[in-house]
């Protein structure tokens, strides 16, 4: 008997490291990010931001003593990131996916996560598209969509005095002509008349500007509104400089033009009064949760964090807290209620607001401030920064079930 | 229609096709006198911004910056055609070989680049002197635009003058036309072509450099600007320096007037004129593959 019962503990205490490794299994995220070319900074930032957000909640920890684990691959094109997705989930096991920069990608995962029924958390591409026209439940987004930017653009304009013509430049896909759509629908909601004197494509990456910004300058728009990304807003600024575009008419970019490498790549050719916002601010909200992701993320990388890095900051706390919610990572349908109507704290909220995730659509709803270039050295090696902020609040922004529903008749 | 617009929208086009000029001369250079399509041409666009970059960071000054770029790309240029392009010359794959090793050449230079200098996007100021603009009437021109046309038609006027007064030009010419009887006459036709391609790439990374001031220095930019000067090639000729000259002057100012008066449409522009050139001459505007005729 006395043997029999020293066996049993013999096995017990032999298992137990397994069934300890077991309660400490992690959960997989498979997470895509452009981590090379013109989008790679991105792509390095939401790697590092990722880092911090797992350590935080792993530190939280979760049901079950499990850890958060996420795996990054770079992801290329749509075709080659549908790949990496669907290995991610037969393979590797992925609970959720995560991240991707562009657009297009983005949309093209989200039919490996319709598909196959696994949670897609997007962290920062910004098409509407995919929170409206192209909804499916499986999808939730950690930052703004265009819609939003430009629609609080739209607000600025109708507070600006003293303007009538508008003339548009963008890059000639998706993202630049969405931003157009969504602006000129803003201003026509809220009755603002206009005259359009121009609309302008040149090719994404294109390398010189010289001739638009001559036709620019010859139609005379009272506001170039433009949707550059990335190093495209930085050549724009400085082609557009010496020919004085900034003292003829007002340079408004509400959606990406405020993102702080173009500050940081610009110095002191970014002139001053340009009118400008981006998906996270580093001196706005003046809030200590905003100073202390910034100061971490500055602490991890040795430099300041862009724009993207917050949504995936965000986007870890989000999956996090629907498991937190649900107690375990294998029922999705439970976790995507648990996301459902989420509030989650953003570093970049105002004090006062919590994001919160619209049932509906399941984008996140966020405060978005827009500001205008004024010298500041705070952040080096920028020179200038955003102040002088106008702050829209987030229910005047999303949802707008007036704009899907256009969306999905125009979009068809 | 008023005057001024259109003197503005020519220089604007002017501008533009000093820059894609100075890529697409030496693109023609090598294949008119080496008889190689160098795919990766662009990368020298892209390590002269680079070496640019690297050259103003350490010595604060954008002359030494424009001269390293320069040299930095001719030098990179040679070491390609001495240690690589020169092994498949004349070989019966010599074709698909060309396009098979410039094309590797384009993805290691680009992420040689990324590697050493990282794949985030960097600028570079321009220098005081070219910092303002004057004005021409009611237009505004920055003096930056006006210094890269004159530096495109200085490389103009003595390409001019190198290839029809000097013997080395008229040697360079002859090697365009028959390479085997150069060297039996007893020129080292090896020599020159390496110091063409050496020359040839050095002019890419001169548009590298003196772009950079204007742009953003980042990886990729050498595949964005070899698209324009191929178009400005093939409208020239293929092989033809002037042809190349004639091409980018015919798409700086067509891509300028596209962009006043039919901005929708404006990018496809340049493809409609190298379609037309086509099918009315396929050879090029500038007759047969011949450097300087």
């Amino acid at each position: 008997m006395k043997m029999r019962f020293v066996s049993i503990l013999v096995i017990v205490a032999l298992l137990m490291p397994v069934g300890m490794a077991f309660s400490a299994e992690t959960i997989k995220i498979g997470a895509l990010y452009t981590m090379t070319g013109r989008g790679g900074q991105y792509g390095k930032d939401s790697e590092v931001a990722i880092k911090i957000a797992l350590d935080e909640v792993n530190a939280k920890g979760l049901p079950g003593g499990k850890k958060l684990e996420c795996i990054i691959t770079d992801d290329k094109n749509p075709q080659y990131a549908v790949s990496v997705a669907k290995r991610y989930i037969t393979e590797d096991k992925a609970k959720f996916l995560f991240g991707i920069i562009s657009s297009a990608i983005g949309l093209a995962v989200t039919e490996v996560s319709k598909e196959y029924k696994v949670i897609f958390v997007g962290s920062d591409h910004a098409a509407t598209d995919l929170t409206a026209n192209k909804f499916q439940k499986y999808y939730f987004r950690s930052s703004n969509n265009t819609f939003q930017s430009m629609m609080a653009g739209a607000y600025y304009l109708a507070e600006m005095k003293g303007w009538k013509k508008i003339a548009y430049i963008g890059p000639d896909y998706a993202y630049g002509r969405d931003q157009w759509m969504e602006v000129k629908w803003g201003l026509d909601k809220l009755g603002i008349k206009y005259e359009v004197v121009g609309e302008y494509w040149p090719k994404l990456y294109e390398p010189d500007y010289t001739s638009y910004i001559t036709a620019i300058m010859k139609q005379a728009p009272d506001v170039l509104i433009v949707g550059f990304w990335g190093g495209d807003t930085v050549s724009f600024i400085k082609q557009a400089k010496p020919y004085g575009l900034f003292q003829k008419m007002k340079y408004f970019h509400p959606d990406a033009g405020g993102n702080y490498e173009a500050m940081a790549s610009l110095v002191d050719d970014m002139p001053e009064g340009l009118i400008l916002s981006a998906r996270h601010h580093l001196n706005w909200p003046d809030t200590a949760a905003n100073k202390t992701y910034i100061q971490k993320f500055y602490k991890a990388a040795g430099r300041y964090p862009s724009y993207a890095a917050e949504g995936a900051y965000v986007g870890i706390h989000m999956i996090a807290e629907a498991i937190r919610k649900v107690g375990n990572a294998d029922d999705t349908e439970a976790l995507v209620k648990a996301m459902e109507g989420m509030k989650i704290q953003c570093p970049e909220d105002p004090a006062g607001f919590t994001s919160w995730i619209d049932p509906a659509t399941h984008q996140i709803v966020q405060v978005q401030a827009i500001g205008t270039t004024v010298k500041n050295s705070q952040f080096p090696p920028a020179k200038y920064m955003l102040g002088n902020w106008k702050v829209y609040p987030a229910d005047k922004l999303w949802p707008n079930m007036e704009y899907v529903e256009y969306l999905k008749k125009v979009k068809k | 229609m008023d005057f001024t617009t259109l003197i503005a929208q020519f220089i604007s086009g002017l501008s533009v096709a000093m820059l894609i000029f100075l890529v697409a001369s030496g693109l023609t250079l090598i294949f008119g006198v080496v008889n190689v399509f160098n795919f990766a041409h662009g990368s020298f666009y892209l390590l002269g911004s680079y070496f640019a970059y690297q050259a103003m960071g350490m010595f604060h000054n954008f002359w030494i910056g424009m001269a390293a770029g320069v040299i930095g790309a001719g030098i990179v240029g040679m070491l390609m055609e001495f240690f690589f392009l020169r092994r498949i010359y004349g070989r019966t794959e010599e074709g698909p070989f060309q396009i098979l090793m410039t094309y590797s050449f384009i993805l290691i230079l680009d992420d040689a680049v990324k590697y050493i200098w990282g794949s985030e996007y960097k600028t570079i100021p321009k220098p005081d002197a070219l910092m303002g603009s004057f004005s021409l009437g009611s237009v505004m021109v920055p003096s930056y635009n006006v210094f890269i046309i004159i530096v495109g038609l200085a490389i103009v006027l003595f390409a001019w003058y190198f290839l029809t007064k000097t013997d080395t030009g008229k040697k360079v010419r002859a090697s365009s036309l028959d390479r085997e009887m150069l060297g039996l006459l007893g020129t080292n036709v090896p020599v020159i072509m390496t110091v063409v391609f050496g020359v040839a790439t050095a002019m890419g990374g001169l548009a590298g450099a003196m772009a950079a001031p204007l742009r953003t220095v980042t990886p990729g930019a050498g595949v964005e600007v070899i698209i324009d000067s191929l178009i400005v090639v093939v409208i020239g000729g293929f092989g033809n320096f002037w042809g190349a000259l004639l091409g980018a002057l015919i798409i700086g100012q067509v891509l300028s007037f596209g962009i006043l008066w039919w901005a929708e449409l404006a990018t496809v522009a340049s493809f409609v004129v190298m379609i037309i050139v086509l099918i009315v001459k396929p050879q090029g505007l500038l007759s047969k593959r011949g450097v300087g005729r």
